[in-house]
Protein backbone atom coordinates (compact mmCIF):
# COMPACT_ATOMS: atom_id res chain seq x y z
CA UNK A 1 0.00 0.00 0.00
CA UNK A 2 1.33 3.75 -0.41
CA UNK A 3 1.44 6.29 1.69
CA UNK A 4 -1.49 8.31 2.62
CA UNK A 5 -0.54 12.07 1.56
CA UNK A 6 -1.59 13.01 5.72
CA UNK A 7 -1.02 10.57 8.45
CA UNK A 8 -1.72 11.32 11.96
CA UNK A 9 -0.34 9.24 14.61
CA UNK A 10 -1.05 9.56 18.25
CA UNK A 11 -1.99 13.11 18.69
CA UNK A 12 -2.73 14.63 21.99
CA UNK A 13 -3.39 18.57 21.93
CA UNK A 14 -5.21 20.84 24.29
CA UNK A 15 -5.67 24.22 25.68
CA UNK A 16 -3.90 25.59 28.66
CA UNK A 17 -3.64 22.30 30.55
CA UNK A 18 -6.88 21.02 29.28
CA UNK A 19 -6.91 18.15 27.11
CA UNK A 20 -9.10 18.49 24.23
CA UNK A 21 -7.51 15.80 21.92
CA UNK A 22 -6.36 12.60 22.93
CA UNK A 23 -4.32 9.45 21.01
CA UNK A 24 -5.99 10.46 17.59
CA UNK A 25 -4.78 8.93 14.69
CA UNK A 26 -5.91 8.58 11.10
CA UNK A 27 -4.80 8.47 7.73
CA UNK A 28 -5.49 10.82 4.68
CA UNK A 29 -5.09 8.47 1.23
CA UNK A 30 -4.01 10.72 -1.88
CA UNK A 31 -7.37 11.43 -3.58
CA UNK A 32 -9.67 10.22 -1.08
CA UNK A 33 -11.99 11.92 0.89
CA UNK A 34 -12.24 11.64 4.71
CA UNK A 35 -14.51 12.71 7.52
CA UNK A 36 -14.50 13.33 11.27
CA UNK A 37 -17.88 13.46 12.14
CA UNK A 38 -19.29 14.59 15.59
CA UNK A 39 -20.61 16.87 17.50
CA UNK A 40 -19.74 20.59 18.59
CA UNK A 41 -17.00 21.24 21.28
CA UNK A 42 -15.54 17.96 20.87
CA UNK A 43 -12.09 18.69 19.17
CA UNK A 44 -12.82 18.80 15.69
CA UNK A 45 -11.85 22.10 15.32
CA UNK A 46 -8.84 21.91 17.28
CA UNK A 47 -7.81 18.57 15.18
CA UNK A 48 -7.51 20.82 12.21
CA UNK A 49 -5.72 23.25 13.89
CA UNK A 50 -3.31 21.28 14.50
CA UNK A 51 -2.81 20.22 11.19
CA UNK A 52 -3.00 23.45 9.65
CA UNK A 53 -0.22 24.52 12.18
CA UNK A 54 -2.11 27.65 14.11
CA UNK A 55 -2.05 25.23 17.48
CA UNK A 56 1.31 22.93 18.34
CA UNK A 57 0.51 19.50 19.23
CA UNK A 58 1.16 18.30 22.97
CA UNK A 59 2.23 15.03 21.78
CA UNK A 60 2.14 12.71 18.48
CA UNK A 61 2.85 13.30 15.34
CA UNK A 62 1.68 14.23 12.01
CA UNK A 63 3.19 13.93 8.64
CA UNK A 64 2.17 15.14 5.02
CA UNK A 65 3.79 13.26 2.03
CA UNK A 66 6.38 11.36 3.74
CA UNK A 67 7.72 14.15 5.99
CA UNK A 68 6.73 15.02 9.31
CA UNK A 69 5.05 18.87 9.61
CA UNK A 70 3.44 18.94 13.64
CA UNK A 71 5.23 21.84 14.92
CA UNK A 72 5.64 24.13 11.50
CA UNK A 73 4.32 27.24 11.11
CA UNK A 74 0.77 27.78 9.09
CA UNK A 75 2.66 29.88 6.23
CA UNK A 76 5.05 27.52 5.80
CA UNK A 77 2.36 24.41 5.57
CA UNK A 78 0.64 26.42 3.18
CA UNK A 79 3.29 26.90 0.62
CA UNK A 80 3.42 22.69 1.06
CA UNK A 81 0.09 22.04 0.18
CA UNK A 82 -1.91 22.18 3.54
CA UNK A 83 -5.11 24.28 3.38
CA UNK A 84 -7.60 24.90 5.37
CA UNK A 85 -10.56 26.30 4.48
CA UNK A 86 -12.10 27.85 7.54
CA UNK A 87 -15.91 29.05 8.93
CA UNK A 88 -17.19 32.05 7.50
CA UNK A 89 -15.19 33.97 10.61
CA UNK A 90 -11.55 33.67 8.98
CA UNK A 91 -12.22 36.36 6.32
CA UNK A 92 -10.39 39.66 5.64
CA UNK A 93 -13.55 41.42 6.93
CA UNK A 94 -12.76 45.00 5.40
CA UNK A 95 -11.72 43.99 2.02
CA UNK A 96 -13.66 42.91 -0.78
CA UNK A 97 -14.80 40.09 -1.80
CA UNK A 98 -11.98 40.33 -4.97
CA UNK A 99 -9.30 41.21 -2.55
CA UNK A 100 -10.31 38.34 -0.15
CA UNK A 101 -9.81 36.05 -3.23
CA UNK A 102 -6.76 37.64 -4.03
CA UNK A 103 -4.97 37.09 -0.49
CA UNK A 104 -5.78 33.26 -1.05
CA UNK A 105 -3.05 33.40 -4.33
CA UNK A 106 -0.79 35.40 -2.02
CA UNK A 107 1.74 32.84 -2.26
CA UNK A 108 4.18 33.60 -5.62
CA UNK A 109 3.18 29.93 -7.14
CA UNK A 110 -1.14 30.58 -6.84
CA UNK A 111 -0.21 34.55 -7.72
CA UNK A 112 1.28 33.39 -10.66
CA UNK A 113 -2.59 31.94 -12.19
CA UNK A 114 -4.57 33.67 -10.42
CA UNK A 115 -6.04 35.29 -13.06
CA UNK A 116 -7.30 31.81 -15.00
CA UNK A 117 -7.85 30.60 -11.52
CA UNK A 118 -10.13 33.41 -10.49
CA UNK A 119 -12.54 33.01 -13.18
CA UNK A 120 -13.20 29.28 -12.77
CA UNK A 121 -14.04 30.14 -9.03
CA UNK A 122 -16.54 32.33 -10.38
CA UNK A 123 -18.15 29.70 -12.37
CA UNK A 124 -18.03 27.63 -9.88
CA UNK A 125 -19.32 30.08 -7.56
CA UNK A 126 -21.38 32.52 -9.42
CA UNK A 127 -22.76 34.01 -6.80
CA UNK A 128 -19.11 35.55 -5.64
CA UNK A 129 -19.22 37.30 -9.24
CA UNK A 130 -21.91 39.12 -8.28
CA UNK A 131 -20.55 40.50 -5.19
CA UNK A 132 -16.73 41.53 -6.18
CA UNK A 133 -16.53 45.00 -4.95
CA UNK A 134 -18.57 44.07 -1.99
CA UNK A 135 -16.40 44.17 1.44
CA UNK A 136 -16.69 40.74 2.88
CA UNK A 137 -18.40 41.75 5.98
CA UNK A 138 -21.86 42.66 4.74
CA UNK A 139 -22.28 39.73 3.00
CA UNK A 140 -24.46 37.02 3.99
CA UNK A 141 -23.45 33.65 6.39
CA UNK A 142 -23.68 31.51 3.01
CA UNK A 143 -21.64 34.28 1.01
CA UNK A 144 -18.98 33.97 3.30
CA UNK A 145 -18.62 30.46 3.32
CA UNK A 146 -18.55 30.70 -0.31
CA UNK A 147 -16.00 33.11 -0.13
CA UNK A 148 -13.88 30.82 2.73
CA UNK A 149 -14.18 28.15 -0.24
CA UNK A 150 -13.17 30.45 -2.86
CA UNK A 151 -10.00 31.90 -1.25
CA UNK A 152 -8.90 27.96 -0.22
CA UNK A 153 -9.11 26.67 -3.48
CA UNK A 154 -7.35 29.63 -4.94
CA UNK A 155 -4.02 28.75 -2.48
CA UNK A 156 -3.81 25.18 -4.91
CA UNK A 157 -2.72 23.00 -1.92
CA UNK A 158 -2.70 19.52 -2.15
CA UNK A 159 -5.44 18.68 0.76
CA UNK A 160 -8.40 20.16 1.48
CA UNK A 161 -9.58 20.61 4.99
CA UNK A 162 -13.01 21.54 5.02
CA UNK A 163 -14.20 22.87 8.70
CA UNK A 164 -18.05 22.00 8.91
CA UNK A 165 -19.14 24.28 5.56
CA UNK A 166 -22.72 23.18 6.81
CA UNK A 167 -22.77 25.04 9.90
CA UNK A 168 -25.53 27.25 10.41
CA UNK A 169 -26.41 27.81 6.93
CA UNK A 170 -29.82 27.21 5.39
CA UNK A 171 -30.51 23.58 3.67
CA UNK A 172 -30.33 25.29 0.31
CA UNK A 173 -27.29 26.74 0.90
CA UNK A 174 -25.55 23.97 2.45
CA UNK A 175 -27.04 22.31 -0.72
CA UNK A 176 -24.90 24.36 -2.78
CA UNK A 177 -22.14 23.98 -0.56
CA UNK A 178 -22.18 20.14 -1.15
CA UNK A 179 -22.29 20.09 -4.81
CA UNK A 180 -19.06 22.02 -4.46
CA UNK A 181 -16.97 19.58 -2.38
CA UNK A 182 -18.81 16.88 -4.49
CA UNK A 183 -16.77 18.00 -8.07
CA UNK A 184 -14.05 18.73 -5.95
CA UNK A 185 -13.97 15.08 -5.05
CA UNK A 186 -15.26 13.92 -8.65
CA UNK A 187 -11.59 16.23 -9.71
CA UNK A 188 -9.47 13.59 -7.53
CA UNK A 189 -8.78 15.97 -5.00
CA UNK A 190 -7.64 15.01 -1.81
CA UNK A 191 -10.52 16.33 1.13
CA UNK A 192 -10.84 16.12 4.98
CA UNK A 193 -13.82 17.14 5.75
CA UNK A 194 -15.00 17.76 9.37
CA UNK A 195 -18.91 17.62 9.97
CA UNK A 196 -21.21 17.65 12.73
CA UNK A 197 -24.22 16.42 10.72
CA UNK A 198 -24.05 12.59 9.36
CA UNK A 199 -26.70 12.85 6.75
CA UNK A 200 -24.07 14.96 3.98
CA UNK A 201 -21.60 13.21 4.04
CA UNK A 202 -22.69 8.88 4.68
CA UNK A 203 -22.77 8.73 0.56
CA UNK A 204 -20.21 11.13 0.32
CA UNK A 205 -17.02 9.46 2.24
CA UNK A 206 -14.88 7.10 1.58
CA UNK A 207 -14.07 6.74 5.23
CA UNK A 208 -16.00 8.30 8.23
CA UNK A 209 -14.18 9.02 11.75
CA UNK A 210 -16.12 9.29 14.69
CA UNK A 211 -14.71 12.25 17.49
CA UNK A 212 -16.32 11.99 20.98
CA UNK A 213 -14.90 13.64 23.77
CA UNK A 214 -11.38 14.30 22.26
CA UNK A 215 -11.04 10.67 21.07
CA UNK A 216 -12.31 8.54 17.85
CA UNK A 217 -14.55 6.10 19.04
CA UNK A 218 -15.57 4.45 16.18
CA UNK A 219 -14.21 4.30 11.99
CA UNK A 220 -15.40 2.76 8.82
CA UNK A 221 -17.72 3.73 5.48
CA UNK A 222 -21.03 5.45 5.14
CA UNK A 223 -23.03 2.15 4.34
CA UNK A 224 -21.60 0.85 7.60
CA UNK A 225 -22.32 3.73 9.92
CA UNK A 226 -25.66 3.64 8.35
CA UNK A 227 -26.32 0.27 9.50
CA UNK A 228 -25.08 0.83 12.95
CA UNK A 229 -28.27 3.25 14.07
CA UNK A 230 -26.85 2.76 17.67
CA UNK A 231 -24.15 4.47 16.96
CA UNK A 232 -25.32 7.54 15.22
CA UNK A 233 -27.90 7.86 18.34
CA UNK A 234 -25.27 7.74 20.66
CA UNK A 235 -23.02 10.06 19.54
CA UNK A 236 -24.88 11.93 16.96
CA UNK A 237 -28.58 12.20 18.79
CA UNK A 238 -30.06 10.13 16.00
CA UNK B 1 -10.80 87.17 8.11
CA UNK B 2 -6.84 87.08 9.14
CA UNK B 3 -7.41 84.58 11.91
CA UNK B 4 -9.12 82.71 9.89
CA UNK B 5 -6.53 82.73 7.63
CA UNK B 6 -3.88 82.06 10.40
CA UNK B 7 -5.79 79.50 11.98
CA UNK B 8 -5.72 77.56 8.72
CA UNK B 9 -2.06 77.83 7.97
CA UNK B 10 -1.06 76.88 11.31
CA UNK B 11 -4.12 74.44 11.60
CA UNK B 12 -2.99 72.38 8.34
CA UNK B 13 0.83 72.34 9.28
CA UNK B 14 -0.10 70.88 13.07
CA UNK B 15 -2.38 68.48 11.26
CA UNK B 16 0.14 67.24 8.10
CA UNK B 17 2.91 67.04 11.19
CA UNK B 18 0.86 65.15 13.37
CA UNK B 19 -0.66 63.18 10.61
CA UNK B 20 2.35 61.63 9.21
CA UNK B 21 3.11 60.72 13.04
CA UNK B 22 0.14 59.09 13.47
CA UNK B 23 -0.04 57.37 10.60
CA UNK B 24 2.85 55.10 11.66
CA UNK B 25 1.86 54.57 15.42
CA UNK B 26 -1.62 53.19 13.57
CA UNK B 27 0.01 50.99 11.40
CA UNK B 28 1.90 49.41 13.83
CA UNK B 29 -1.27 48.95 16.46
CA UNK B 30 -3.67 48.18 13.40
CA UNK B 31 -0.86 44.89 12.81
CA UNK B 32 -0.59 43.91 15.72
CA UNK B 33 -1.81 45.74 18.57
CA UNK B 34 1.39 47.50 19.71
CA UNK B 35 1.29 51.11 21.05
CA UNK B 36 5.21 51.63 20.24
CA UNK B 37 6.42 54.32 23.03
CA UNK B 38 9.85 54.60 21.49
CA UNK B 39 8.15 56.43 18.24
CA UNK B 40 8.90 59.54 19.58
CA UNK B 41 12.74 59.03 20.07
CA UNK B 42 12.27 58.09 16.66
CA UNK B 43 10.89 60.99 15.75
CA UNK B 44 13.82 62.95 17.01
CA UNK B 45 16.33 60.23 15.74
CA UNK B 46 15.08 61.13 12.65
CA UNK B 47 16.27 64.92 12.82
CA UNK B 48 19.30 63.81 14.18
CA UNK B 49 19.66 61.30 10.81
CA UNK B 50 19.32 64.51 8.66
CA UNK B 51 21.52 67.05 10.68
CA UNK B 52 24.06 64.08 10.36
CA UNK B 53 23.68 63.47 6.89
CA UNK B 54 23.94 66.98 5.43
CA UNK B 55 26.04 68.61 8.12
CA UNK B 56 29.01 66.28 9.12
CA UNK B 57 28.93 64.09 6.37
CA UNK B 58 28.44 67.01 4.15
CA UNK B 59 26.21 65.26 1.66
CA UNK B 60 23.26 66.98 -0.45
CA UNK B 61 20.34 67.94 1.48
CA UNK B 62 17.83 66.41 -1.39
CA UNK B 63 18.86 63.50 -0.23
CA UNK B 64 18.64 63.49 4.25
CA UNK B 65 15.00 62.93 4.33
CA UNK B 66 15.43 59.35 2.04
CA UNK B 67 18.44 59.07 4.35
CA UNK B 68 16.45 59.57 7.30
CA UNK B 69 13.73 56.87 6.59
CA UNK B 70 15.64 54.20 5.94
CA UNK B 71 17.76 54.85 9.27
CA UNK B 72 14.62 55.33 10.93
CA UNK B 73 13.18 52.01 9.31
CA UNK B 74 16.86 50.39 10.50
CA UNK B 75 15.61 51.51 14.12
CA UNK B 76 12.40 49.95 13.97
CA UNK B 77 13.67 46.53 12.70
CA UNK B 78 16.05 47.40 15.90
CA UNK B 79 13.23 48.10 17.73
CA UNK B 80 11.11 45.25 17.03
CA UNK B 81 14.16 42.55 17.70
CA UNK B 82 14.92 44.02 21.02
CA UNK B 83 11.61 44.21 22.23
CA UNK B 84 8.33 42.82 20.39
CA UNK B 85 10.04 39.54 18.83
CA UNK B 86 10.54 38.11 22.00
CA UNK B 87 7.04 39.24 23.72
CA UNK B 88 5.29 38.52 20.95
CA UNK B 89 2.92 35.18 22.88
CA UNK B 90 2.91 36.72 25.68
CA UNK B 91 -0.81 36.95 27.30
CA UNK B 92 -0.51 41.04 28.22
CA UNK B 93 1.57 41.66 24.98
CA UNK B 94 -0.43 44.47 24.92
CA UNK B 95 0.63 46.50 28.09
CA UNK B 96 3.99 44.85 27.88
CA UNK B 97 4.58 45.73 24.80
CA UNK B 98 4.15 49.59 26.02
CA UNK B 99 6.45 49.27 29.29
CA UNK B 100 8.88 47.61 27.20
CA UNK B 101 9.27 50.46 24.31
CA UNK B 102 8.66 53.08 26.59
CA UNK B 103 12.04 51.74 28.16
CA UNK B 104 13.27 51.93 24.90
CA UNK B 105 12.67 55.45 24.05
CA UNK B 106 14.33 56.61 27.56
CA UNK B 107 17.48 54.58 26.95
CA UNK B 108 17.80 56.08 23.50
CA UNK B 109 16.75 59.58 24.78
CA UNK B 110 19.47 59.29 27.83
CA UNK B 111 22.06 58.08 25.15
CA UNK B 112 21.40 61.26 23.00
CA UNK B 113 21.41 63.31 25.62
CA UNK B 114 24.45 62.21 27.43
CA UNK B 115 26.75 61.90 23.50
CA UNK B 116 25.14 64.27 20.93
CA UNK B 117 23.54 67.26 23.33
CA UNK B 118 26.91 69.54 23.23
CA UNK B 119 27.40 67.99 19.43
CA UNK B 120 24.16 70.21 17.98
CA UNK B 121 23.40 72.48 21.05
CA UNK B 122 23.09 75.11 18.43
CA UNK B 123 19.56 74.67 17.09
CA UNK B 124 17.00 75.56 15.22
CA UNK B 125 19.65 74.55 11.81
CA UNK B 126 18.90 74.74 8.24
CA UNK B 127 17.80 71.24 7.46
CA UNK B 128 17.44 68.96 4.71
CA UNK B 129 13.64 70.55 3.61
CA UNK B 130 14.30 74.25 4.80
CA UNK B 131 13.36 77.11 2.21
CA UNK B 132 14.75 79.50 4.87
CA UNK B 133 12.40 82.60 6.12
CA UNK B 134 10.93 83.35 2.87
CA UNK B 135 6.90 83.59 2.73
CA UNK B 136 3.95 84.72 0.69
CA UNK B 137 0.97 86.44 1.61
CA UNK B 138 -2.52 85.41 1.76
CA UNK B 139 -4.66 88.14 2.65
CA UNK B 140 -2.39 90.19 4.90
CA UNK B 141 -1.40 86.62 6.19
CA UNK B 142 2.05 85.78 5.70
CA UNK B 143 2.78 82.13 4.77
CA UNK B 144 6.43 81.10 4.85
CA UNK B 145 7.12 78.38 1.67
CA UNK B 146 8.42 75.98 4.42
CA UNK B 147 4.90 75.33 5.21
CA UNK B 148 4.38 74.53 1.62
CA UNK B 149 6.74 71.87 1.89
CA UNK B 150 5.53 70.36 5.09
CA UNK B 151 1.94 70.33 3.74
CA UNK B 152 3.59 68.81 0.36
CA UNK B 153 5.83 66.14 1.74
CA UNK B 154 2.84 65.16 4.20
CA UNK B 155 0.36 64.54 1.70
CA UNK B 156 3.26 62.78 -0.65
CA UNK B 157 4.25 60.15 1.71
CA UNK B 158 0.35 60.02 3.05
CA UNK B 159 -0.67 58.99 -0.44
CA UNK B 160 2.25 56.44 -0.92
CA UNK B 161 1.70 54.64 2.31
CA UNK B 162 -2.19 54.46 0.55
CA UNK B 163 -1.08 53.26 -2.31
CA UNK B 164 1.01 50.72 -0.65
CA UNK B 165 -1.68 49.19 1.34
CA UNK B 166 -4.11 49.59 -1.55
CA UNK B 167 -2.16 48.01 -4.44
CA UNK B 168 0.40 46.31 -3.52
CA UNK B 169 0.52 42.46 -2.55
CA UNK B 170 3.00 43.48 0.71
CA UNK B 171 0.27 45.81 1.53
CA UNK B 172 -2.32 43.90 1.16
CA UNK B 173 -1.02 41.26 3.26
CA UNK B 174 -0.47 43.76 6.26
CA UNK B 175 -4.25 44.67 6.25
CA UNK B 176 -5.02 40.93 6.29
CA UNK B 177 -2.84 40.39 9.11
CA UNK B 178 -4.71 43.29 10.88
CA UNK B 179 -8.02 42.17 9.76
CA UNK B 180 -7.39 38.33 10.64
CA UNK B 181 -3.82 36.91 12.12
CA UNK B 182 -4.83 33.53 11.82
CA UNK B 183 -6.46 34.21 8.78
CA UNK B 184 -3.78 35.93 7.11
CA UNK B 185 -1.71 32.71 8.04
CA UNK B 186 -3.83 30.31 6.69
CA UNK B 187 -3.29 31.88 3.37
CA UNK B 188 0.46 31.67 3.93
CA UNK B 189 1.29 35.31 4.90
CA UNK B 190 4.38 35.01 7.38
CA UNK B 191 3.07 37.66 10.32
CA UNK B 192 6.03 37.97 11.68
CA UNK B 193 8.09 39.39 8.74
CA UNK B 194 4.77 41.51 8.58
CA UNK B 195 5.23 43.28 11.91
CA UNK B 196 8.86 43.44 11.20
CA UNK B 197 7.72 45.04 7.87
CA UNK B 198 5.34 47.46 9.65
CA UNK B 199 7.14 48.76 12.17
CA UNK B 200 10.03 49.47 9.60
CA UNK B 201 7.40 51.62 7.79
CA UNK B 202 6.12 53.20 10.83
CA UNK B 203 9.63 54.20 12.14
CA UNK B 204 10.66 55.62 8.99
CA UNK B 205 7.49 57.51 8.65
CA UNK B 206 8.62 58.58 12.04
CA UNK B 207 11.94 59.90 11.01
CA UNK B 208 10.62 61.83 8.32
CA UNK B 209 7.89 63.45 10.45
CA UNK B 210 10.94 64.52 12.80
CA UNK B 211 12.55 66.48 9.98
CA UNK B 212 9.46 68.01 9.18
CA UNK B 213 9.12 69.37 12.87
CA UNK B 214 12.63 70.38 12.72
CA UNK B 215 11.55 72.91 10.20
CA UNK B 216 10.00 74.77 12.74
CA UNK B 217 11.48 73.70 15.77
CA UNK B 218 14.71 73.17 17.98
CA UNK B 219 17.36 69.68 17.51
CA UNK B 220 16.92 68.19 20.75
CA UNK B 221 16.78 64.91 22.37
CA UNK B 222 13.72 65.89 23.39
CA UNK B 223 12.12 66.97 20.79
CA UNK B 224 9.76 63.77 20.09
CA UNK B 225 7.83 63.70 22.82
CA UNK B 226 5.34 66.46 22.25
CA UNK B 227 4.71 65.49 19.10
CA UNK B 228 4.23 61.95 20.15
CA UNK B 229 1.59 62.45 22.88
CA UNK B 230 -0.58 64.55 19.86
CA UNK B 231 0.05 61.76 17.75
CA UNK B 232 -1.08 59.41 20.52
CA UNK B 233 -3.63 61.59 21.24
CA UNK B 234 -5.18 61.92 17.18
CA UNK B 235 -5.31 58.04 16.73
CA UNK B 236 -7.06 57.52 20.20
CA UNK B 237 -9.62 60.02 18.81
CA UNK B 238 -9.55 58.76 15.56
CA UNK B 239 -10.28 55.05 17.31
CA UNK B 240 -6.84 52.74 17.51
CA UNK B 241 -5.42 51.47 14.38
CA UNK B 242 -7.85 52.89 11.71
CA UNK B 243 -5.47 54.98 9.59
CA UNK B 244 -7.93 57.01 7.40
CA UNK B 245 -9.53 58.32 10.81
CA UNK B 246 -6.06 59.48 12.23
CA UNK B 247 -5.70 61.39 9.09
CA UNK B 248 -9.30 63.49 10.22
CA UNK B 249 -8.43 63.48 13.56
CA UNK B 250 -4.93 64.71 13.00
CA UNK B 251 -6.50 67.69 10.87
CA UNK B 252 -8.91 68.26 13.61
CA UNK B 253 -6.67 68.34 16.48
CA UNK B 254 -4.13 70.40 14.41
CA UNK B 255 -7.00 73.20 13.61
CA UNK B 256 -8.47 73.37 17.17
CA UNK B 257 -5.06 74.00 18.76
CA UNK B 258 -4.44 76.38 15.88
CA UNK B 259 -7.73 77.95 16.70
CA UNK B 260 -6.80 78.43 20.64
CA UNK B 261 -3.42 79.40 20.17
CA UNK B 262 -4.57 82.58 17.75
CA UNK B 263 -7.81 83.21 19.73
CA UNK B 264 -6.97 82.49 23.38
CA UNK B 265 -3.52 82.29 24.21
CA UNK B 266 -0.52 80.25 23.19
CA UNK B 267 -0.54 78.30 26.50
CA UNK B 268 -4.12 76.41 26.53
CA UNK B 269 -3.54 74.72 23.05
CA UNK B 270 -2.59 71.66 24.74
CA UNK B 271 -5.51 71.71 27.13
CA UNK B 272 -8.10 72.73 24.76
CA UNK B 273 -6.88 69.12 22.58
CA UNK B 274 -7.24 67.18 26.00
CA UNK B 275 -10.97 69.03 26.79
CA UNK B 276 -11.73 67.73 22.69
CA UNK B 277 -10.38 64.12 23.48
CA UNK B 278 -12.39 63.55 26.71
CA UNK B 279 -15.72 64.73 25.04
CA UNK B 280 -15.01 62.71 21.93
CA UNK B 281 -14.70 59.88 23.96
CA UNK B 282 -17.47 60.29 26.76
CA UNK B 283 -19.58 61.00 23.05
CA UNK B 284 -17.36 57.70 21.40
CA UNK B 285 -15.80 55.20 23.41
CA UNK B 286 -13.98 53.81 20.76
CA UNK B 287 -13.10 56.90 18.53
CA UNK B 288 -14.92 59.26 16.22
CA UNK B 289 -14.14 56.32 13.31
CA UNK B 290 -14.11 53.13 15.64
CA UNK B 291 -16.47 50.79 14.81
CA UNK B 292 -16.65 48.21 17.90
CA UNK B 293 -17.94 49.70 21.44
CA UNK B 294 -15.58 48.71 24.30
CA UNK B 295 -17.98 47.77 27.31
CA UNK B 296 -16.29 47.91 30.77
CA UNK B 297 -16.08 44.31 33.07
Amino acid sequence: MTEPLLRIDGLHAGYEGQIVLRDISLDVPEGALITLLGPNGHGKTTLLRCISGLMKPSKGRIEFAGKRIDGLEADKLVARGIVMIPQGDMLFPEMSVYDNLKMGAYLPVARAKFDENVERIYTLLPRLKERTTQLARTLSGGERRMLAIGRGLLSGGRILMFDEPSLGLAPIVIDQIYEVINDLKAQGRTILLVEENADRIIELADRIHLLDTGQIVWAGDGHELDSQQQILETYLGG
Amino acid sequence: MNYFIQIIVSGLTFGAMYALAAVGLALVWGAFNMLNMSHGIIMTLGAYFALLWAEYMGMPLVLAAPFALVCGAVVGVIAYFISAHWMLKQKNFEVTIIIATFGLGMALEAGLLKFLRELFRTAPYSQPLSLGAKSFMVADVPVSYQRLVVWAGAIVLIVLVGLFLSRTTAGRAVRAVAQNRDAARLVGVPVRRIYVMVLALGSGLAAVSGIMLSSFKDVHPLMGGDPMLKAFIVIVLAGLGNITGALYAALLVGMVEAAVKVLIADKYGFAAILILVILALIWKPAGIFGRSTVARQ
